[in-house]
């Protein structure tokens, strides 16, 4: 998994790609949300366009990055999830956590 | 493929991607469409990870033994390990509101989405065994076997 990151005034944007699977993109994302917070950034969204699956351990990742960032008095936001993880993110209900978003625009300015 | 592969790796979960192409792979040669397929690796990958971690205990001596087979009708792969097993009759529902900010806790609800039947076997003094079945779809009338040339 790859993660690059774009700054928006006070939004992040994280451009994800790959898979979230675990030993690799769990671990990948983990360090970049935390990089970030420990930056002292509050408005992050992940853009999952260029992610193509997850695991379980991937989805457990993006909760418990989701729970770093609360704890912390940050949002995370998701962008754009692609076929399989959008069925996944509806599988495991986690739409009923996450904000999602289609339109990056609108995503930035919800915040 | 022939009708059964069996393959046997160390405990180490670095090896699941491993699994993954090789699962998806077969599947393919199976006829199953692309999605398909990766729903069937992806549940081989949640049962590997199983019997690596709670089955072997991370310990990379032991082993985890995988067998794909196929007939006709059905793809089915057995995934055992030879550790303390684990206990799949008390997973928590993943799906209910309490636990739908746990970190961890789909590993079998995932296996159960996947493919149409899942099993699990004790196997006294050896281990679990993890049992996927997947209905393999007819291909379309003309269409090649997948890593077949025509």
């Amino acid at each position: 998994m790859k993660a690059s990151v774009r700054h928006h005034g006070k939004v992040t944007v994280v451009d994800l790609s790959g898979k979230i699977t675990i030993g690799d993109g769990d671990i990948k994302l983990r360090e970049a949300v935390n990089a970030l917070l420990d930056e002292g950034r509050k408005a992050v969204i992940l853009n999952l366009h260029g992610v193509s699956y997850m695991d379980s351990a991937g989805i457990g990742e993006l909760v418990a990055c989701y729970k770093r960032a609360a704890e912390k008095g940050a949002k995370l936001k998701l962008l754009n999830p692609g076929g399989k993880v959008q069925d996944l993110l509806i599988l495991t209900r986690l739409q009923e956590i996450f904000e999602i978003f289609r339109d990056e625009r609108e995503a930035l300015t919800s915040f | 493929m022939g009708n059964r592969v069996k393959i046997e790796l160390n405990s180490r979960i670095s090896y699941v991607d491993l699994l993954h192409e090789m699962t998806e792979d077969l599947a393919r040669r199976a006829h199953f469409a692309k999605p398909a397929a990766l729903d069937l690796a992806l549940a081989v990958r949640e049962a590997f990870i199983n019997a690596v971690k709670h089955g072997n205990g991370m310990d990379e001596n032991k082993k985890v033994e995988v067998e794909f087979e196929r007939n006709a009708v059905w793809f089915r792969v057995r995934v055992r390990d030879e550790g303390r097993g684990f206990d799949w009759d008390h997973s928590p529902d993943p799906r209910a509101e309490v636990n739908l900010d746990r970190t961890s806790g789909r590993g079998i609800f995932f296996m159960k989405n996947f493919v149409d039947a899942v099993s699990f076997n004790r196997r006294p003094g050896k281990g679990t065994e993890v049992v996927l079945e997947k209905r393999i779809e007819p291909p379309a009338r003309g269409q090649a076997e997948p890593g077949r040339s025509q």
